[in-house]
């Protein structure tokens, strides 16, 4: 009897790691229209609405442990911010003179635009489901194709960059975040700095580095850190030209190494993302899948 | 456990409310830097209540629960919450539970082999960028985090299957309550025999 148990026990347990094995290794190969994928995006329609109940229901207990943590901090942090106060009084002089300037410019090349997402239509998306691996990977937004979303739109919030969308379902989509270790984000150090690709530090969402940028080009602490939107005709970047990603905050270069390390600070508080933009119906991109 | 249709459907909505709370609430959570995960805690939880073979099944349903909540990869959390689930019901098969504490401590214990395991499986499928030292700190973190919200959860989730815990049962049935009630019945049943004789 009890070998039987023990016989049964053990069945169960190769037979689902088989079926598990088989399951990740079928994702793998099967295309976004495949059968696993149909049924998964049914499963997160159907999960879609309570996930979104869910998310409204503790959105005060959320916020209450929010402001608990921000009261906290901020005693300390007041001093640090007065200084910061006055640094961004000078830069949002700057700013405001750039502005001016840039918008002379657009009126002279003839452009109809109002900011670097002009050309698209933004959905606003709350988020409504984040995994919870140590990975800061994925989100999850309540807008699918129902709202015109569709794979590869940019997404951003107010501050900068959050990532973009890999998989749509008709209500929600899945959003991968810069800090997904598949993500790689063609990039440019303002003022006129060079070009590399941010990359995410796995584990750390505070972190991005940025690669291929040659040893010897200055790049200054605090600059501000863009998206390239480079094209060449036959592929381009999924993101416009010009979005935030960050700013620079350590830049240092092996001795043996022909690029430099460089450390961004990313824009968007990817742990506390509320509600983010989708940039859709954008202008078609050479190479980018939709 | 006796795992009637009622209680398969108790442990069937505690999941559904487990997977729905970790992405809409749970993960919107900070503490330390990292966000407390109560799935593996309900599994192993399930698994210390039911044996080996239920905490795999569960585990097992609740990773593709999960994974299909998120639009993940297919099959990367069931394969770690099965393990997980079958290691706490292989516990509990081998070894009586004497002490309160011993819940909250494996449960700590296999979320933080939970964490690991998906982040091994996650290198094992391919990553192209650096890894931060500091996912060592959140696994751990993680762990600490399940042993404070086993405190709660583990007694309620206890409770919520209660009628099916063969050890409960059989338990109540020896309890001081229930045999002074036993004693009261009787009581009751003598006074009314009484009664019925002098009436």
């Amino acid at each position: 009897m009890y070998r039987k148990q023990v016989r049964r026990r053990r069945a169960v347990l190769v037979l689902l790691i088989v079926v598990a094995l088989v399951l990740l290794s079928t994702r793998f190969s099967e295309s976004d229209s495949g059968p696993l994928h149909s049924m998964q995006r049914a499963v997160a329609s159907a999960l879609g609405p309570l996930e979104e109940g869910a998310s409204r229901a503790t959105k005060p207990l959320v916020d209450l442990k929010d402001w608990i943590d921000e009261t906290f901090q901020a005693r300390g942090e007041n001093e640090d911010l007065r200084a910061e106060a006055d640094q961004l009084r000078a830069q949002l002089a700057k700013a405001q003179s750039a502005e001016g300037e840039n918008e002379q410019l657009r009126k002279l090349v003839g452009l109809d635009r109002s900011g670097v997402l002009a050309g698209y239509t933004p959905v606003t998306a709350r988020v409504i489901g984040r995994s919870p691996t140590v990975w800061y990977s994925t989100v999850t937004v309540d807008k699918g194709s129902s709202s015109g979303v569709q794979m590869n739109d940019p997404v951003v919030s107010g501050d900068g960059l959050v990532g973009r969308v890999t998989d749509v379902t008709h209500g929600t989509a899945k959003v991968s975040l810069i800090t997904d270790n598949r993500s790689a984000v063609s990039a440019r150090v303002l003022p006129d700095g060079p070009q590399g690709v941010a990359e995410p530090e796995v584990g750390n969402p505070d972190d991005l580095l940025l690669d291929f940028i040659d040893r010897n080009q200055p790049i200054d602490q605090g600059a501000l850190v863009v998206t390239a939107g480079w094209s060449n005709g036959a592929i381009s970047s999924a993101f416009p030209p010009g979005l935030p990603i960050g700013e620079v905050s350590d830049a240092t270069v092996g001795e043996q190494e022909s690029y430099q390390r460089v450390h961004v600070t990313p824009a968007a508080d990817i742990r506390n993302l509320d509600f983010v933009q989708v940039a859709t119906d954008g202008p078609p991109r050479p190479g980018v899948p939709r | 456990m006796i795992v009637t249709w009622r209680i398969g459907l108790r442990i069937a909505l505690a999941l559904i409310a487990a997977v729905v709370l970790q992405v809409s609430f749970f993960s919107y959570l900070t503490f330390f830097g990292t966000t407390p995960d109560i799935v593996p805690l309900v599994v192993v939880t399930l698994g210390l209540l039911g044996g080996a073979v239920l905490g795999a099944v569960v585990g097992f349903a609740t990773g593709l629960l999960l994974d299909s909540a998120l639009l993940g990869t297919l099959g990367a959390s069931s394969l770690v919450l099965l393990t997980a689930g079958y290691l706490a019901g292989r516990y509990r098969e081998g070894t009586e539970i004497s002490n309160s504490l011993i819940p909250p401590l494996l449960i700590a214990a296999l979320t933080t082999g939970v964490a690991a395991g998906f982040a091994a499986l996650q290198l094992m499928l391919g990553i192209h960028t650096p890894v931060s030292l500091l996912i060592l700190r959140e696994i751990f973190v993680k762990g600490l985090l399940a042993f404070v919200l086993a405190i709660p959860l583990y007694p309620l989730i206890r409770r919520i299957l209660r009628p099916a815990i063969v050890h409960d049962v059989a338990g109540a049935a020896r309890s001081p309550i229930s045999a002074a009630s036993r004693r009261s019945r009787r009581a009751r049943g003598r006074r009314a025999r009484r009664l019925a004789r002098a009436g």
